[in-house]
């Protein structure tokens, strides 16, 4: 809302203009650790990504690390679930018929080149959906004309209510900063059993596939904090800019490590909407 | 009120320079503004042969001056006004005289840069206090012609902008929400439209704004790092008068004149903009069916009640209204209303009494059937304040007095619409009653030494009803839950805190035209904003002190030395100051403040200090005036969890600051301005590379914040003002031309660093194809090159 109005404000204010500019920037001697991990009661979920940072300028395409040992141990009963590198997925991936059990707390474990990170989640039981409907609107303020569509469920927990959707509309996952969707329940969760609109509009014949997470808190404060900082325009309104805090640490070694972990159950539907 | 103790001190310094004696014969006189007939205060008034030894004028333009050997010649002068001399003989003894002082030629009002004594800076106790007449600000250049006074005051040494086209005021290191902006005597909260753009005052219903950002006295407190004291004007007392503009995006309107008969007159002024208009010539729907605009209403009835009593009563009334096609808006608004009586029980005698209160309130309102919601949030203060004032003998000035307050902040309330499922939100409101009780002494040692101790004690209370989480080893924390709760009843104590605040100046005059100074003050301050953008936004969240949030302490120090130039034409400065805050607060990272009772897990609290030199060099009189103002300075703050717990600058640490302004006369009809401003870029944090992170390009940040700087900033600006000579006539009218940023200086006002698609800053990925991303940096500038044309008017 804050960004809307100073859209219109800019908008106004008419003599304002904006262009690229180049600066020169500090670079970091070191490039960091960028661990991200997925473990799921979904096999095709449960992945670990591991990159390194780079200076700001450089081309958008990661450095891989692909030689790190990782696992994830299972804490009630030591069991570690080992991780391997594919080629094809360039990601680390555990036996496909590994699942996170719900009520257990899991430990990711990275260690690369002498140094060893860590991160614990807990994983929660999912909540239930019940259905998804879809209905045609006009055009309103802050959406689009076009098909929406609704999410009923229940959602019975009295606390680590802590919810992301993921949405993947003819198999392109809805990734611009107004995307994501995340919610607790600071305002309640009536809003899931009465259904929760999701602030797409999609067209006809969209397939559209919805995946419901579960996160820890940490997990949620992170992707809370990467939202906010793909919205900091670096303006007097925002407020200085900070990398979000990982809930992973570093055990052994001085590097820094960035990225999260997230121990989660994860619900999916799809549904195709009507040709008319 | 304000003003008129200002004018207070100032009549009884000087009366404490005057040697008094019972027994000698002494004129009695008045003194008028020859034009309306107004009690002209202040005015100097001395035997022409004894220029060092005279009275000024009180309240109502009354002097009482003891007789030298008659018959002799009495000069009477004021600022601005010819100077009238008149031969008192043994006889005009049994009567009171009345003076009426003319008005110099109309045009000279407009150069003044202070309505003062020349020599005021050198002999004064002042340290750290700057004014601007209205007169002063309305001849400088603005931004799109709107004249501001917080922008204006931007332009002195030691307050620094948050930014490009903002008014926020940064004085000496300190935050924006330890300045006291008050307007005659009560508390402005949001001091700001259109998001800091403008300033909520509207220049021609004041009178002149008094800044003091070193030494304050001791009737006043509260905040820690500056007082904005702004007086409203009162009207004139002869006839109805007229005055207005119309301007680029604003006009306005005064009327002014008697009440009820010549004891009490009336002044209302109002503003607003019509940027709406504007916002219609779009053919962006978009942008068409907005609303932006805001208005501003201001009045004061003064009433004099006796030959010894003074009523005033003033209210301000101003609004903010943003909205979205008639279904989504924001709006906010201040209310504030004042009363003050004030007494002159004799020659050595004066009393001032004064309440007030001023509210603040913002609604956020969509109008939706499904989604909507209405979130309402209010905060207010109510204050009564007496003052006491008595000159005991002949060389020192003894004040007293106390002042209550009381706060309310109301809860913040989001209703959502009867379909809406969310549940209501709801934060419990918050009370605090703040008494102080103050003392003061001006105590004039010897001719060249003088120092004013103050004492002000204030005892916070917050209470009840409310409650008050208990936290696991008493340290709030987001991630753990409250182990218990304690509520308070209402009325009930719920936190104390109390300060001493010692204020001790001195000044000693080294000549007649050159004094040094040295002040030390101790401020206290129990509310303030929870935020860590550098600019207020209307739905800021105060917060009370209270048994998590301590009240900050700053203590400052400041030495000066002042010297005047060829009779008072010349005025020049130079101030230090070391400056120490304790208890300064700002927010953990991703915090969420806004509707939560648990604010308090959201906060970091640490350290901050400040130190400068500040120069100022000004012409007063002449066809040419101005100053050239230059400050270096820095401003730190040390906050554990901030900048892995070492010292940072905030954003607003700019250390060279230049000011230059200029004001020219051509002719009685043409006068020109300038202003130029140069200062270091802003303290900011730009990333150290970048990485990716859930299919995001996120750009990487050091831990330490703000080791980076914009570039420099700098602007030069420019009016010319152009106005019929021939004061004769019943309507004057004027015409103002300006330039804002002459240069087309492109000042950077963000930088954002993100992935660039097809080589376009405006392109996105949806719409159309991708063919190319790369990281860059959008720089957003905002004014370049901005002209305004206004027309005044008087009648």
């Amino acid at each position: 809302m804050k960004t809307s109005w100073i859209v219109v404000l800019v908008a106004f204010l008419c003599a304002s203009c904006q262009e690229e500019v180049f600066l020169d920037l500090d670079q970091k001697d070191a490039r960091i650790p960028v661990i991200e991990g997925h473990w799921t009661d979904q096999g095709i979920y449960n992945e670990v990504k591991i990159s390194l940072s780079k200076n700001y300028y450089d081309s958008l395409e990661q450095e891989l690390i692909r030689d790190a040992e990782v696992f994830v141990k299972e804490l009630s009963t030591g069991r570690r679930i080992t991780f391997s590198y594919l080629n094809a997925t360039r990601s680390y991936r555990p036996n496909p018929f590994e699942r996170a059990k719900v009520g257990e707390t899991y430990q990711l474990n990275v260690n690369w080149k002498g140094q060893v990170f860590q991160s614990e989640g807990l994983m929660l039981e999912a909540p239930t959906v019940d259905s998804v409907t879809w209905e045609y609107k006009e055009k309103r303020l802050f959406r689009d004309e076009g098909y929406f569509l609704k999410v009923y469920g229940k959602i019975p927990f009295p606390d680590n209510n802590y919810y992301r959707i993921r949405v993947i509309e003819n198999d392109t996952l809805k990734n611009q900063r107004e995307d994501y969707l995340l919610f607790d329940d600071a305002f309640g969760l009536q809003v899931f059993e009465e259904g929760l609109e999701l602030g797409y509009a999609f067209q006809k014949n969209d397939r559209v596939r919805m995946e419901l997470y579960r996160l820890n808190k940490d997990a949620f404060d992170y992707l809370s904090q990467l939202v906010s900082l793909l919205f900091n325009d670096g303006g007097l309104f925002s407020p200085p800019p900070q990398n979000p805090e990982s809930n992973i640490r570093v055990v052994k070694g001085d590097s820094q490590v960035l990225g999260y972990f997230v121990v989660s159950p994860v619900l999916t539907r799809t549904v195709t909407l009507p040709n008319k | 009120m304000s003003f008129y103790r200002s004018q207070l001190f100032i009549c009884l310094f000087f009366i404490g320079t005057t040697v008094f004696s019972q027994e000698k014969k002494r004129v009695q006189g008045q003194v008028f503004d020859a034009s309306n007939q107004q009690p002209l205060i202040g005015a100097s008034v001395y035997w022409e042969d004894q220029p060092q030894q005279g009275t000024t004028t009180d309240l109502e333009g009354n002097f009482s001056l003891p007789a030298t050997e008659l018959p002799a010649r009495i000069t009477l002068s004021y600022l601005g006004y010819e100077k009238s001399i008149r031969t008192i003989q043994v006889r005009d003894l049994e009567k009171v005289q009345k003076f009426y002082l003319k008005a110099e030629d109309f045009s000279l009002e407009e150069i003044l840069i202070q309505e003062r004594r020349g020599d005021e800076q050198v002999k004064n106790m002042e340290l750290g206090k700057s004014t601007l007449s209205m007169e002063t600000l309305q001849s400088l250049p603005a931004l799109f012609g709107e004249v501001d006074l917080l922008r204006s005051l931007q332009l002195l040494p030691g307050v620094k902008s948050a930014g490009e086209g903002t008014a926020g005021l940064f004085v000496r290191g300190g935050s924006a929400d330890q300045n006291l902006v008050q307007v005659d005597g009560a508390p402005v909260y949001n001091a700001s439209h259109f998001f800091g753009i403008f300033s909520v005052f509207n220049p021609d219903g004041l009178k002149k704004v008094d800044l003091y950002k070193g030494n304050m006295p001791s009737s006043f407190g509260g905040r820690a790092s500056a007082l904005i004291d702004v007086a409203f004007r009162e009207g004139e007392r002869d006839r109805i008068h007229g005055e207005g503009g119309i301007g680029t995006i604003s006009s306005r309107l005064t009327l002014q004149g008697p009440l009820l008969g010549e004891k009490s007159s009336f002044l209302i002024s109002g503003r607003r903009t019509y940027a709406d208009l504007f916002l219609k010539l779009s053919s962006n729907p978009d942008i068409k069916n907005n609303q932006l605009n805001f208005y501003d209403l201001n009045g004061k009835a003064a009433f004099t009640l006796s030959d010894k009593d003074k009523l005033s009563v003033s209210s301000y009334q101003g609004s903010d209204l943003l909205g979205l096609d008639g279904q989504f808006a924001l709006g906010w608004e201040n209310w504030v209303s004042a009363i003050n009586w004030n007494r002159v029980n004799s020659d050595s005698s004066y009393f001032d009494l004064q309440g007030y209160h001023s509210r603040y309130n913002y609604q956020v309102k969509f109008d939706n059937e499904e989604n909507g919601f209405d979130w309402t949030n209010s905060l207010s203060e109510t204050g009564v304040k007496a003052t006491w004032t008595r000159v005991l003998a002949s060389k020192s000035t003894l004040f007293w007095g106390a002042h209550g307050q009381v706060y309310h902040f109301a809860p913040s309330d989001l209703k959502p619409a009867p379909k809406n499922p969310i549940d209501r939100r709801q934060t419990q409101g918050v009370q605090g009653l703040l008494g102080n009780a103050f003392i003061g002494i001006t105590q004039e040692f010897s001719d060249k030494l003088t120092a004013e101790l103050g004492l002000r004690q204030g005892v916070y209370t917050q209470v009840g009803e409310g409650k008050v989480y208990q936290y696991p080893n008493n340290a709030p924390n987001p991630d753990v839950d409250p182990s218990d709760s304690v509520f308070y009843g209402k009325g009930e104590l719920m936190q104390r805190y109390q300060g001493l605040e010692p204020r001790i100046a001195f000044r000693y005059l080294l000549q007649p035209e050159f004094s040094l100074k040295l002040a030390y003050n101790r401020n206290f301050q129990y509310v303030q904003i929870a935020s860590n953008s550098s600019a207020g936004l209307p739905i800021d969240r105060w917060v009370l002190a209270g048994q998590y949030i301590r009240p900050i302490r700053s203590d400052q120090i400041s030495l000066g030395a002042f010297r005047n130039f060829d009779q008072n034409r010349w005025e020049l400065s130079v101030e230090g100051y070391y400056k120490d805050l304790d208890q300064v607060i700002d927010l953990r990272n991703g915090a969420r403040i806004l509707l939560s009772d648990q604010v308090e897990t959201e906060l970091l609290s640490g350290r901050g200090w400040a130190y400068g030199a500040e120069f100022l060099l000004r012409k007063n009189k002449g066809k040419t005036t101005g100053w050239l103002g230059y400050t270096w300075s820095r401003a730190w703050r040390q906050i554990d969890g901030i900048s892995r717990d070492r010292p940072y600058n905030p954003r607003f640490d700019r250390p060279h600051d230049l000011s230059l302004v200029l004001n020219h006369q051509f002719s009685p009809a043409w006068t020109t301005s300038f202003t130029f401003v140069y200062s270091t870029g802003q303290a900011v944090s730009f990333p150290v590379g970048s990485y990716v992170a859930d299919n995001q390009s996120l750009p990487l940040y050091s831990d330490f914040r703000n080791e980076n700087r914009f570039p420099d900033y700098h602007r030069l600006d420019a009016s010319v003002t152009w106005k019929n000579p021939d004061p004769g006539r019943k309507w004057k009218g004027s015409w103002n031309f300006g330039v804002y940023n002459l240069y087309g200086r492109k000042n950077p006002f963000s930088y954002d660093f993100r992935i660039l698609y097809n080589n376009d800053i405006n392109y996105s990925p949806s719409d159309g194809k991708v063919v190319s991303a790369r990281p860059g940096v959008v720089m957003t500038y905002l004014f370049t090159f901005l002209p305004s044309i206004t027309y005044n008017f008087e009648f």
